[in-house]
């Protein structure tokens, strides 16, 4: 994983692209290089763009304007079936009345591939992603992570370009989906396909990809590393959507934030008004009455009141009023200790360099 | 009553048991149908083993005649023949013109489908009879069709009234309706998805089309065949009025026999004829289907 970036333009190039619905822009102004082997997410709300931008590249929408091109060839006007790519969808999209062997030799079959060979290539595919055996079963007599797998087959086989997954997993349940997310990842990086994985599943593109672009409203918000987006996110949309925030609003001058009567700090310089956000888990807690250890770290303090507590195994969840606002704390359980009780007077505590501070444009 | 006096009550009630459920609802129509289907069609199939008299009359004797009479002329055979490739004929014209209209409108949306869907089924509300006084009005010699071609110079204008010609063209259009409305029923399987994932694939457009549309819609295209062929088989008007009785075909021969010449038990050998032919195409239908799935 490198976070260096790079300027060359990737085997993947998107410039300016743009999808216009009359006065609605659905995709605006996307830019973004995609390496050779690399695992991409479009990460983002529903109607944020993602899914349109991933029609766009696969060609089944035409673009209003920019260009996509393809290991160095300009596809922008190229019908589908001549980009070389591969798509999985969401519904699968089987072809029902084929079977699996079938369904998997079709790109080989569009390809001209002789049929001795287009089979012994689909059979290899099938293997591949563990469903020997079921070569003459026709789609609906599969499981839905099964018909996902020959979905899969089904796009690998053709050794396309590019690999585009159309949030391939949100039809499964947990369990299936953590399993195709780990299997997904791995064939990807064996056949070392340049692949983009649109999800609104924040876990999944974290835990999957090696880099996350974030989208928003049409547009892209950031890409980066998922350590990047979670650690550095470049706006209060990426702070908040990728993992969770307390937010709180105040009146910044310098790195000194006015909430409620209460200041914070944060690094860096700001003015006017701007959203502060702190992860759950980066803020310590203790009650107000025991003696604060010196801080070996410039630390941000505020007092609070604890009005709900939730315990959820290997969480503890608090909720309390500080700043006039309710904040969330979790802390990890431990043997032995209570929780502290509802009603009880806190202080919380967080670094200054876990403060995220975004100023409010207006 | 409570919950509790409900759940104990039920089981007291003695249920009506599946099987006495499906007399009692099928009882009906297996009444009616009886009255009004098997039991004249099995006296049309007496009919056939009577013997003809002139003038209409009835023999009281029972005879193969009318059935090794009909089996061994060569002229009833013809007839049978034509009548077959003709429908399978048309069945295969209405095909072809509904499948794209069918295919459009299946891909429509909103009040646009509900429209064109109205537009389709509208013919339905005009009796054939007078379409096909529609049809003479633009086939004739001096109709439409032909004005049309004199007006760009064509010296005698084509034939299309009174001859094949106009009773295949006729059929198609009445047909059309009933074929557009059977192969939307069947384009259940079709879905956009899949057209992607072919296009994706690297089908262009008109592979797409062979290899996934037209498997995907093969019950709505058997179905709509299967119609199509019945009634353009029985059909006995527009043949009759387009066709301006020089096409002969087996439902207007029945008419013929039946209301002109008074042979009863001939019209009635044809009649079962026919009947044999929907049973056969029944059969390869269902074949077809089994096939599909």
């Amino acid at each position: 994983m490198s976070t260096t970036r790079q300027n060359l333009p990737g085997h993947l190039s998107i410039r300016g692209l743009t999808k216009r619905y009359e006065a609605m822009a659905a995709v605006d102004n996307l830019n973004l290089d995609v390496a050779k082997g690399e695992l991409i997410a479009f990460l983002g709300p529903s109607g944020c763009g993602k899914s349109t931008s991933l029609r766009m590249i696969a060609g089944l929408v035409p673009a209003s304007s920019g260009t996509i091109s393809i290991g160095g060839r300009d596809v922008t006007k190229t019908p589908p079936y001549k980009r070389d790519i591969g798509l999985v969808f969401q519904s699968y999209a089987l072809f029902p009345h084929m079977t699996v062997l079938k369904n998997v030799m079709f790109g080989l079959e569009m390809r001209r591939v002789p049929t001795a060979d287009a089979e012994r290539r689909a059979r290899e595919a099938i293997a591949l992603v563990r469903l020997e055996g079921k070569e003459e079963r026709r789609p609906a007599q599969l499981s839905g992570g099964q018909q996902q797998r020959v979905a899969l087959a089904r796009a690998l086989v053709i050794e396309p370009s590019i690999l585009l997954f159309d949030e391939p997993l949100s039809n499964l349940d947990a369990k299936l989906r953590d399993e195709m997310r780990a299997e997904i990842r791995d064939i990807q990086k064996r056949l070392g396909i340049t692949s983009i994985f649109v999800t609104h599943d924040q876990v999944e593109a974290l835990s999957m990809c090696d880099k996350v672009a974030v989208l928003n409203g049409g547009r892209l918000e950031q890409l980066g590393t998922p350590q990047e987006l979670y650690e550095q996110p470049a706006t209060a949309f990426v702070a908040s959507f990728v993992g969770r925030t307390n937010r709180l609003r105040g009146k910044a001058e310098g790195d000194r934030i006015d909430v409620a009567g209460m200041t914070i700090r944060a690094p860096g310089r700001h003015a006017g008004t701007v959203d502060i956000m702190i992860r759950p888990h980066r803020m310590a807690m203790r009650p107000i009455l025991e003696k604060a250890a010196a801080d070996v770290e410039p630390t941000n303090r505020i007092r609070g009141t604890i009005r709900h507590v939730y315990y959820s195994g290997d969480i503890l969840q608090y909720e309390i009023e500080a700043a006039q606002q309710i904040m969330t704390v979790e802390q990890a359980t431990a043997s032995g200790g209570a929780p502290l009780a509802e009603g009880s007077d806190v202080e919380l505590a967080w670094r200054v360099s876990d403060t995220l501070a975004f100023e409010v444009r207006q | 009553m409570t919950a509790a006096a409900i759940m104990t009550a039920v089981p007291e009630k003695r249920p009506i048991s599946a099987g006495a459920l499906a007399t009692l609802l099928l009882g009906p129509i297996a009444i009616v149908n009886g009255v009004a289907f098997v039991l004249p069609v099995f006296n049309l199939l007496m009919l056939s083993f009577r013997e003809a008299l002139s003038g209409g009359g009835l023999g009281e004797a029972f005879t193969l005649e009318n059935w090794t009479g009909t089996v061994t002329d060569s002229y009833y055979l013809e007839l049978i023949g034509q009548s077959i490739s003709t429908s399978l004929f048309i069945t295969f014209l209405t095909l072809i013109c509904s499948y794209p209209i069918a295919l459009y409108l299946h891909r429509s949306q909103g009040a646009w489908r509900t429209f064109l869907l109205v537009l389709v089924i509208s013919p339905l509300l005009t009796s054939a009879v007078v379409r096909t006084y529609g049809w003479i009005a633009i086939l004739a010699d001096d109709g439409l069709i032909n004005s049309i071609l004199m007006y760009f110079g064509s010296e005698n204008g084509i034939r299309l009234l009174f001859n094949k010609t106009g009773v295949v063209i006729g059929l198609t259009e009445i047909l059309m309706p009933y074929m557009i409305l059977a192969l939307l029923a069947g384009f259940g399987r079709l879905d956009h998805r899949i057209e992607e994932a072919a296009e994706t694939l690297g089908a262009p457009p008109w592979k797409v089309f062979w290899r996934i549309i037209v498997p995907l819609t093969m019950p709505g295209i058997a179905l709509g065949c299967l119609l199509s062929f019945v009634l353009a088989i029985s059909s006995f008007i527009t043949p009759k009025l387009l066709g301006g009785g020089r096409v002969f075909l087996l439902a207007t021969e029945i008419y013929d026999q039946a209301i002109v010449t008074l042979n009863w038990p001939l019209a009635a050998t044809l009649s079962m004829i026919i009947l044999v032919v929907f049973g056969a195409a029944l059969v390869f239908y269902s074949r077809l289907l089994r096939a599909i799935s």
